[in-house]
């Protein structure tokens, strides 16, 4: 997967490269909007990562003259402004998705494997499978080592979304969106609680723990090969 | 009239007033001296024609006519501005003073009683004609009598005259008058302007004083100074709320500064390095959240906050927040409770925000065991939704304030609780009211509650 960061605050890119490349991805960075339209141009990555405010061409203007040469890669925006005409701005021309500087490293992650994951359009599964654990999506069943495991609706989602992101460290504030449609940062540890009591049924009759918590960055699903 | 100045335009409107009242007294005054003089006019010619009529109606014939002439000469002698001319039918003048003037022919004819004027070049003359009949005297005579008024003219004239002049002198007075007196009126405007150029945001605090001012400039004057009120208190929220980020941030930056030197200072295993950067990770989460807030919170002062119009259906706002909330309570032994439907016209995201905020906030202060309750109310014209939980009694001083940014009841608690920066019942009402509604607290015998009314709008 090749994506491009275009980023005029050096810090920041730095940082973006080494953590989006640690993340297994091939990244480019490039300081401008001149560069970064002349990149997307002549390469072919499957994401960019735009900054809003860039000397030479903002990322606006990039995001226009992209679309107009006929380019319909996925664009995240990186803005520090938040004003609601800034998000209607984008989105009218084309972005695909935006992050509110200052944002957490686990929530860009996130929301990258989201907008490639939607381009690949993921087949749907009815059923998943990690180590000695089978989910039955249709059914909602989730069974270990020949166990079945009783789950409230809720546990059950989020059994539902770290399995189809295993791998994937997920934000907390991901988690309360997508399976208690919060979609605003509340300051309660209702996510550690959930997290608890799911683990509870899942993880601690068994040795080979499956639920692994990222500390200060969220939570996270995996198991060896 | 836009540019001139105050003082201007009442001396210019005093001048016209007076102008206005004199021309009407001297108009007036011009036309009763005229009429007057009229009348004496006509009383001196009635009475000599009498006396003339009287004396030619004694003559018998021609030569006693003749006899009668000097008396005649003696009667009129006598004014010295009258003149007569006594004419035979055929018009032959049988008499004429030297001072009689030749009047036209149709004063000849001219009826008795009926007072004539005559203007003549310089002169100005008003006259009575009669037929008098004299015995022996086929054809009745006609007697001229003509008095000579040129004098009255001139006193006109003269009158008229000083008139003008005294009428420019007094505009000219009057105006000089009204500028005096306008300048004394505005004295104290000038005064509320003194100390309105005086203002800073350092002198916030002075206040026009309302003693000196007279009655018509008070309203001004308190309306200045509730003004200033305004600003003064919006200033001291200001810089309170600066103040107040200032020791929020300083706070987490120093425990970042600190720690991140401790663990610099010595070489660690990479567990102790992790540990420390686990810790900046929570801290920087922590102020971040802070910054998102206090920018919502800015842009809410600002009016930049515009909610969404949907419909919403506040029970299910409630049991989506018990949804997720109801672990946290569980926990802990609290029950959530609802109560009622109702319905609110806004936006769903930063209703869910503001009731969230409500709730995290209950659950933060029931003792374990006991029940928050949720009452929805919808009325006529607007839906309340309240919350209440059993916890400690929030005395009233406290009560208003609790929506204040970084407002503790208790202050030692600022540095306690890492997940409650004292933003959140700030950014529910500055929602509510973007919402146009009303939040309030109510806290009595063990019993908190807070109270949201949002109008059913448009």
């Amino acid at each position: 997967m090749k994506l491009l960061v275009a980023e005029d605050e050096p810090k920041t890119g730095t940082y973006l490269q080494q953590g989006l490349t640690e993340a297994g991805f091939n990244v480019d960075r490039v300081m401008t909007g001149t560069d970064a339209l002349q990149h997307a141009i002549s390469e072919a990555y499957d994401l960019l990562i735009l900054d809003v405010m860039m000397p030479g061409l903002d990322g606006w203007e990039v995001l226009r003259m992209l679309r107009a040469a006929g380019k319909d890669v996925p664009v995240l925006f990186l803005t520090a402004r938040d004003g609601v005409e800034d998000r209607v701005k984008g989105l009218e021309l084309g972005a695909d998705d935006y992050l509110i500087k200052p944002f957490a490293f686990s929530e860009l992650l996130a929301r990258v494997r989201t907008l490639l994951r939607r381009g690949n359009g993921s087949p749907t599964q009815t059923t998943m499978k990690i180590a000695d654990l089978e989910v039955d999506l249709m059914k909602r069943r989730a069974v270990r080592g020949g166990k079945r495991i009783d789950l409230t609706a809720k546990e059950f989602s989020l059994l539902e979304l770290l399995l189809r992101r295993r791998g994937e460290v997920l934000p907390k504030s991901l988690i309360a969106s997508q399976v208690w449609d919060m979609n605003f940062d509340s300051d309660t540890n209702v996510i550690e609680v959930a997290v608890r009591r799911l683990r509870a049924k899942i993880d601690d009759d068994f040795d080979l723990k499956l639920i692994h918590t990222a500390r200060g960055m969220g939570y996270m699903m995996d198991a060896p090969e | 009239m836009k540019h001139l100045s105050l003082t201007a335009r009442m001396s210019l409107m005093f001048m016209s007033a007076v102008i206005a009242v004199l021309t009407v007294a001297g108009l007036s005054f011009n036309m009763l001296s005229q009429h007057h003089f009229k009348m004496l006019d006509r009383q001196a010619l009635v009475e000599k024609l009498e006396s003339t009529k009287h004396l030619l109606n004694n003559a018998r014939g021609e030569a006693s006519l003749s006899e009668e002439l000097p008396q005649l000469r003696a009667l009129l002698g006598a004014h010295q501005d009258l003149a007569a001319t006594i004419l035979a039918s055929d018009d032959t003048v049988l008499f004429s003073d030297p001072r009689a003037v030749e009047v036209p022919e149709r004063f000849r004819r001219a009826n008795e009683q009926n007072m004539w004027e005559w203007q003549n070049g310089q002169h100005m003359y008003r006259g009575m004609t009669a037929q008098i009949s004299v015995a022996d005297q086929p054809e009745p005579l006609t007697a001229l009598l003509i008095l000579d008024v040129t004098n009255h003219t001139h006193f006109f004239d003269t009158l008229q005259r000083w008139f003008w002049i005294g009428l420019i002198i007094s505009a000219l007075v009057s105006a000089a008058l009204g500028w005096v007196v306008a300048r004394s009126g505005l004295k104290p405007l000038r005064q509320v302007t003194r100390v309105a150029s005086g203002m800073s945001a350092r002198s916030l605090q002075e206040r026009i004083p309302l003693e000196p001012v007279p009655q018509e400039l008070q309203q001004l004057v308190l309306s200045f100074n509730a003004m200033l009120a305004r600003l003064e208190e919006a200033f001291i929220r200001l810089s309170n709320f600066s103040a107040d980020i200032a020791h929020e941030l300083r706070t987490p930056v120093s425990n970042l500064m600190t720690h991140t030197e401790v663990v610099l200072s010595h070489k660690r295993d990479i567990t102790a390095y992790e540990e420390n950067l686990y810790s900046n990770l929570e801290e920087l989460k922590r102020m971040s959240r802070m910054i998102d807030d206090m920018l919502f919170l800015a842009k809410a002062d600002n009016g930049l906050i515009i909610p969404e119009q949907a419909r919403i259906e506040l029970a299910d706002v409630v049991y989506k927040l018990f949804d997720y909330y109801h672990l946290l309570a569980e926990e802990r032994g609290i029950e959530l409770s609802l109560t009622g439907t109702g319905q609110a016209q806004g936006d769903r995201l930063m209703l869910d925000r503001a009731l969230s905020n409500l709730l995290s906030n209950a659950l933060r202060y029931t003792p374990a065991g006991k029940t928050i309750s949720v009452l929805i109310r919808q009325a006529a014209d607007s839906t309340t939704f309240s919350i209440e939980n059993p916890g400690d009694t929030i005395s009233s001083e406290h009560l208003e304030k609790l929506f204040d940014r970084f407002y503790r009841v208790d202050p030692a608690r600022r540095e306690g609780s890492p997940s409650n920066a004292g933003l959140g019942l700030a950014i529910t009402r500055s929602i509510i009211e973007a919402h146009k509604g009303r939040i309030w607290c109510t806290s009595a015998a063990g019993l908190t509650g807070f109270h949201i009314e949002l109008p059913h709008s448009r």
